[in-house]
């Protein structure tokens, strides 16, 4: 069958969302057994005869929605589509391989991971928080959680002052402002609710509120202000070592195993993944359940782009789901398999709402195209051990932290064409 | 008159007529003398019958005399029939047939007498001398009219001179008394006479033909078509062709009525009474029309009580009663009709048909019907079938090259290596084929074959059925009543695995760290934390190196940690806190109380309570444990008596094991194999190793005090847990499971596994059901509420089994041992009382490298997710989700 089609021309029109590529909207003959780079090189030759000084540029092929890995005549057989109609092949370019860039020694194992545009900050197994430049250079090492750090991210950042929080395991999470130029760090609030570890933390995107999820199955909101609250009852004050504590603004119950995950959608809501295999929408301002997808595995991570809209999961398998939020039933939109091992961490692209980068326990971090379920679109190897966190806040730095205790970088290279 | 004592009389008479005949020539003169119209009356009839007999042989073989005695026994014959119409007197019609054909016959005899007479004319006239006499002139020119009158003269006169006839011979039988009297000469009649009386008188009714009961065709061949009485063969008529027939068909008006006796080849003219009764038959009627169907029915035997009964004996007794061989009769009909094997007409109809059918030989027929009286017959397997190389004429790529053919002269040393046994060659026709040199030895050589190697059935499939005990029902018999079950009706029918999700099918997580076999691990009841006890024996008291810049605890570098019990994060593999326990840790259990983090380790013969602090679990939980075991408890509670106290020493824990994360300590008179923890975390109860009756303590924490719940040993205690619900304890010794109610202090029940030594023990969170491990690679599933025998057996395992577990959630359970698979299967147990578990295996998990032939040590489930964790004798901990 496959010998069949290998031999069938096949009636082909380029189109493509990217004006400065495109070519004449005519219908060319081709063999249908023809690689993705074989496509490539004729779309070059397209573009060199209309502008001669045109570089010759990498591209991606879409084919029935999906991306073209193998042979033409392979994806066509495997979607089941004609090869006597003229087929609409659409083109992108490619997003260029990220180049490894740098290696960050730790002292343990790297829980934690976020970039912003010229820091990183990561959390470790040895109870402290560590500030890098995107160069690669340690800036800070901050001891102040007493057990391993699970979680950080950034709040804010503004010329030589930059607030983040942390979450660890001794069930605080703390919020901590760096002043750039002096180099120095200080814990404004401790946050103490959580019965057990804190185990996720995410910011919202107006930087004023923050989520941590826990151990103890509750998700605490905390208001970011550096400004000691009034409300504060006497006798948890009475911690000078650790800093001012504050209270949550709301906690949001509803889990019933641990929080692995949250993530703010809009400035009222937050989703969550829990290891009771739920994914829960919540209001913020009414503290309730606005949507449950079930997952039917321990959920470890998920994230939202809002770019696209959906939802992407990790959980206790070697699959990461797609989920759309606004459809009603739970139901799988896309799994991608590549992974060996547990994923345990996903994030999407700020910039591109197809991309996104997975880090597993089988020691790859991978770069996925949605539109791609069975092969991603790059590995990123070099992790010895289990991945544990990776990041993409900064869409030039792929990120991520390891078992091995390192925390290794990746450079995008923006694609010449990117939207 | 019945047609043999036609047969009979005419005998008689025919003796009279011969003796009459034979002494003719004696008795002439007297004769003629004695009455004319006698006379007249034989003349006539010798004439008409000396026609009939055509025949010259007769004529030449006998004398005159003979051949007038033919003669007169012919006319015997005629004069007998119109005899018997007149002596019998009521009717002709009755018997008619006879005395018809015979009319019939003389009609024939006419006809042929016809034919024969211009040439016998001469001699029958000059022997007939006295009727030419009578008849005077008109006979010599119009022969047959005159023959035709003279029959019918002498037939009226025979029916119109009965009498006469009579008074003829009665003469004659007088003159016959006379001769035998008075001279010698009548002997010959005399015995021919006897000779008629004393034979048989059935081949006489056929007067003609003495062949008896044989086909008519054995004469086709002959000119004759029997022998008559006398042994002279009875000519056939000649035969007429076609054109005679036809011309007979258009001429005679009596030919549809004319039939060929085949007796006599003679054709027979048949009578109106011939065609009534015909008729009658055809019908179905009675063939006598004198019968009356219908005549009045007189009622001999009524219950009228006649003056003169018909019978005058009264009936016999068998008459009242029911027969008995009717009744027998009929109980084997209702008993073949009950039993099926009576048969409907149609299927006796059936068979019947079926016999009668030919049966051809199955020439190409495979089976061969087994022969009878054989039992269980085996079949001499069958030779295969000769090749394309073995015909006369094989074809041409079948014969040897040049090549092949040096090949089979190089093999001709070791000719059973050659490709045939035989070289293939090609013959003109079959004929030309030589006779097989060896044939003799090859069929010796097969009969030896057959006789020397007994054939024996063998089952058709080999079955373990040692790893199914389950129910099953064996009666799947052939017709040759050999066992054939099929591996997959043996199987029971059991859902897919693939139906049974979730559960745990592949390894995820390897936690690494410990330097020797892992003995047991434990699951923090919130699914976050798991702990581990070891081996590391070897590494004890080490001091560990912390280098400010490196890992606390390298999983790559497990030589240089000392673990020896240890904490670890489920979710990512890492050890979170160790504690050195001095000894070998052969048991660690989280207390399942709610709100504390307690661990009690069995190191040796001590059993350490562990506070891992607040680096592990609830800092609110980590303080709440702390102050409930710092309190000191009232010490009147604390008594407990001699015999326990040489038993258990609750010993005092100082500050800087303190702040190791001891809590307390209570040392044991002997090691520790086993711990369990009571739902409620308040009791744990401990088994020692070789303690006879003291092996099981319960220590109370609360309370601070222990208990020997047993006085007297029940054999080797293996281990020994808490009911999940109920406060009962399950005791696996070596051999049973022994069930007590520590409330009411009795004995529940007595499980009887039936291995030879019990491993290890886990119980169903209903509480409801108990498997068993045993050494002996059994495992046993037990539903307390069934029986004190095992529900399943399953025998999963090639060697021994030293964990089990089951999940607290899901409907699984785990069994580890000392072969390379953990084996998780399905265990659902139903509400419904009615309804037995269900077991499903369903999936072989891959364990870690043997070590000193041990694999897996320990198993437990992860309190929520549908995971595994395995400790292995590898030194490592493995997570399968």
């Amino acid at each position: 069958m496959s010998k069949e089609i290998a031999d069938v021309q096949l009636q082909v029109r380029f189109v493509t969302k990217q004006e400065q590529y495109a070519v004449p909207d005519s219908p060319y003959a081709i063999q249908s057994n023809v690689q993705s780079s074989e496509l490539n090189t004729l779309i070059n030759a397209l573009l060199k005869e209309n502008n001669p000084s045109q570089k010759s540029v990498e591209f991606d092929f879409l084919v029935c929605g999906e991306l073209l890995c193998t042979s033409l005549s392979e994806l066509l057989q495997e979607k089941g589509a004609s090869t006597e109609d003229t087929l609409d092949i659409e083109y992108i370019e490619r997003f260029p391989a990220p180049s490894p860039q740098d290696c960050l020694m730790h002292d343990d194992w790297v829980s934690a991971v976020q970039a912003n545009k010229n820091w990183i900050l990561t959390g470790s197994y040895d109870n402290s928080i560590h500030i890098w430049s995107t160069k690669g250079q340690h800036k800070l090492a901050i001891p102040g959680h007493t057990s391993p750090v699970k979680a950080v991210s950034w709040v804010s950042f503004n010329g030589d002052q930059g607030v983040f929080v942390s979450g660890s395991h001794d069930q605080s999470a703390m919020l901590w402002v760096w002043n750039v130029k002096n180099n120095s760090v200080e814990c404004v609030v401790t946050c103490r609710n959580h019965d057990k570890g804190v185990e996720c933390i995410a910011v919202s995107a107006d930087s004023l509120r923050f989520a941590t999820g826990s151990w103890d199955t509750n998700i605490c909101l905390w208001s970011t202000s550096l400004l000691e609250e009034e409300n504060v009852p006497a006798k948890k004050k009475s911690k000078p070592e650790q800093g001012k504590t504050r209270n949550p603004l709301t906690t949001l119950k509803g889990h019933r195993e641990a929080v692995s995950a949250v993530q703010w959608l809009d400035f009222n809501t937050v989703i969550s993944s829990g290891w009771d295999h739920l994914l829960k929408l919540w209001d913020c301002e009414l503290g309730g359940i606005k949507q449950e997808i079930a997952a039917n595995k321990a959920l470890f991570d998920v994230d939202w782009s809002p770019l696209s809209n959906s939802i992407i999961t990790a959980s206790a398998d070697r699959y990461i789901r797609l989920y759309d939020p606004r459809s009603t039933e739970s139901i799988v939109k896309t799994t991608f398999t590549s992974h060996n091992g547990w994923v345990q961490s996903v994030r999407w692209s700020k910039t591109r709402d197809t991309l996104f980068l997975s880090a597993g326990y089988d020691g790859q971090v991978k770069l996925w195209e949605t539109r791609s379920p069975r092969t991603p679109l790059y590995d990123l190897s070099g992790h010895e051990d289990k991945v544990l966190c990776c990041d993409w806040s900064n869409p030039s730095l792929l990120v991520s932290g390891s078992c091995d205790n390192t925390l290794r970088i990746f450079k995008a290279k923006h694609a010449v064409g990117d939207v | 008159m019945p047609p043999f004592r036609i047969g009979l009389l005419k005998r008689k008479i025919e003796s009279g007529d011969e003796k009459f005949s034979t002494n003719e020539g004696s008795t002439k003169e007297e004769s003629h003398a004695l009455e004319d119209s006698d006379n007249l009356f034989r003349g006539d009839l010798d004439d008409a019958n000396d026609a009939t007999d055509s025949e010259p042989e007769i004529n030449d073989d006998n004398d005159s005399d003979s051949n007038n005695s033919v003669d007169k026994v012919i006319f015997g014959d005629d004069a007998d029939s119109t005899l018997g119409e007149d002596e019998d007197g009521e009717d002709s019609d009755q018997s008619s047939e006879l005395t018809d054909s015979e009319a019939d016959d003389e009609d024939d005899s006419e006809d042929n007498e016809n034919e024969s007479e211009s040439e016998k004319s001469v001699d029958s006239g000059a022997e007939s001398g006295p009727s030419q006499a009578q008849s005077s002139d008109e006979v010599d020119k119009q022969l047959p009219k005159l023959r035709k009158k003279t029959t019918n003269a002498s037939k009226k006169q025979s029916k119109v001179k009965k009498q006469n006839f009579k008074n003829s011979v009665d003469i004659l039988a007088e003159k016959i008394k006379d001769s035998s009297v008075s001279s010698t000469t009548a002997c010959l009649p005399v015995e021919q006479r006897d000779e008629y009386e004393s034979g048989d008188t059935s081949d006489e009714e056929d007067r003609r033909n003495t062949t008896g009961e044989v086909p008519r065709w054995w004469y086709d061949e002959y000119p004759h078509v029997g022998y008559d009485l006398d042994g002279r063969r009875i000519m056939k008529p000649p035969q007429r062709d076609q054109i005679d027939e036809f011309l007979k068909r258009c001429e005679d008006p009596d030919f549809w009525r004319t039939v060929k006796d085949p007796s006599t080849g003679q054709d027979v003219k048949l009578s109106k009474d011939d065609l009534e009764l015909i008729r009658r038959l055809r019908e179905g009627h009675v063939p006598d029309p004198a019968h009356d169907e219908y005549q009045p029915w007189v009622e001999w035997f009524s219950r009228e009580v006649l003056a003169t009964p018909l019978r005058a004996f009264p009936d016999h007794k068998r008459s009242f009663l029911p027969s008995r061989s009717d009744a027998r009769r009929v109980a084997a009909l209702v008993h073949a009709l009950r039993m099926g094997w009576a048969k409907t007409r149609k299927q006796l109809a059936d068979e019947r048909r079926q016999k009668r059918e030919k049966e051809f030989y199955n020439l190409w027929g495979s089976e061969s019907e087994p022969p009878r009286g054989i039992h269980r017959h085996i079949p001499a397997p069958r030779r295969p079938l000769p090749s394309h190389a073995e015909s006369y004429n094989p074809p041409p790529e079948y014969l040897l090259d040049k090549r092949e053919m040096k090949e089979w002269e190089k093999l001709s040393a070791t000719p059973w290596l050659r490709k045939y046994s035989f070289l293939p060659t090609r013959h003109d026709s079959l004929r030309a084929v030589a006779a097989h040199a060896r044939y003799t030895r090859e069929r010796f050589l097969r009969c030896l074959d057959l006789y020397l190697a007994p054939r024996a059935i063998a089952m058709r499939e080999s079955i373990n059925f040692v790893h199914l005990e389950v129910e099953l029902e064996i009666h799947i018999f052939d017709k040759t009543s050999q066992l054939t079950i099929r591996p997959e009706e043996l199987v029971p029918k059991l859902p897919s695995p693939r139906d049974l999700q979730p559960f745990p099918t592949r390894e995820a997580l390897q936690f690494r760290g410990h330097a020797a076999a892992v003995r047991c691990l434990h699951v923090h009841p919130s699914g976050q934390y798991l702990a581990t006890g070891s081996d590391d024996r070897t590494v004890k008291g080490r001091e560990r190196r912390r280098p400010a810049r490196e890992p606390q605890f390298s999983p790559d570098r497990p030589t240089d940690v000392c673990l020896v019990c240890a904490v670890w994060e489920v979710s990512t593999g890492r050890c979170l806190h160790t504690v050195e326990a001095g000894e070998a840790v052969a048991r660690v259990c989280w207390s399942p109380a709610a709100g504390l983090a307690l661990l009690a380790a069995a190191a040796g013969a001590r059993l350490l309570l562990l506070a891992p602090g607040d680096r592990v679990g609830s800092r609110r939980a980590a303080e709440t444990t702390d102050r409930l075991l710092d309190e000191p408890p009232p010490p009147h509670d604390v008594a407990m008596d001699e015999r326990t106290r040489s038993c258990v020493q609750w010993e005092r824990v100082g500050a800087e094991r303190r702040a190791r994360g001891l809590r307390l300590a209570l040392a044991h008179f002997k090691d520790i194999v086993h711990v369990a923890w009571h739902s409620r975390g308040d009791y744990v109860c401990v088994t020692l190793r070789d303690a006879a009756s003291r092996s099981v303590v319960v220590h109370q924490l609360s309370r601070r005090r222990s208990q020997l719940p047993f006085r007297r040993s029940k054999g080797l205690v293996q281990c020994a847990l808490f009911h999940p619900t109920k406060p009962w304890l399950f005791v696996a010794t070596q051999r049973a499971v022994r069930i007590y109610d520590l409330a009411r202090q009795e004995l529940v029940r007595k499980l009887q596994p039936g291995a030879q030594w019990n491993s290890a023990l886990a119980a169903h969170p209903g509480g409801d059901h108990l498997l068993v491990a045993s050494y002996d690679s059994k495992c046993m599933w037990f539903d307390l509420e069934l029986s004190a025998r095992p529900y399943q057996t399953l025998r999963v395992h090639g060697r021994a089994v030293r964990a089990a577990a089951f999940h607290p959630r899901y409907p699984l359970f785990a069994t580890g041992g000392d072969d390379r698979y953990i084996v998780v299967s399905h265990g659902m147990v139903y509400n419904d009382l009615l309804q037995n578990p269900l077991l499903v295996p369903l999936k072989q998990l891959p364990g870690g490298e043997p070590r000193d032939s041990l694999v897996t040590l320990d198993l437990q489930f992860h309190p929520t997710q549908p995971w595994l964790f395995a400790a292995c004798a590898d030194s490592t901990i493995r997570l399968y989700s």
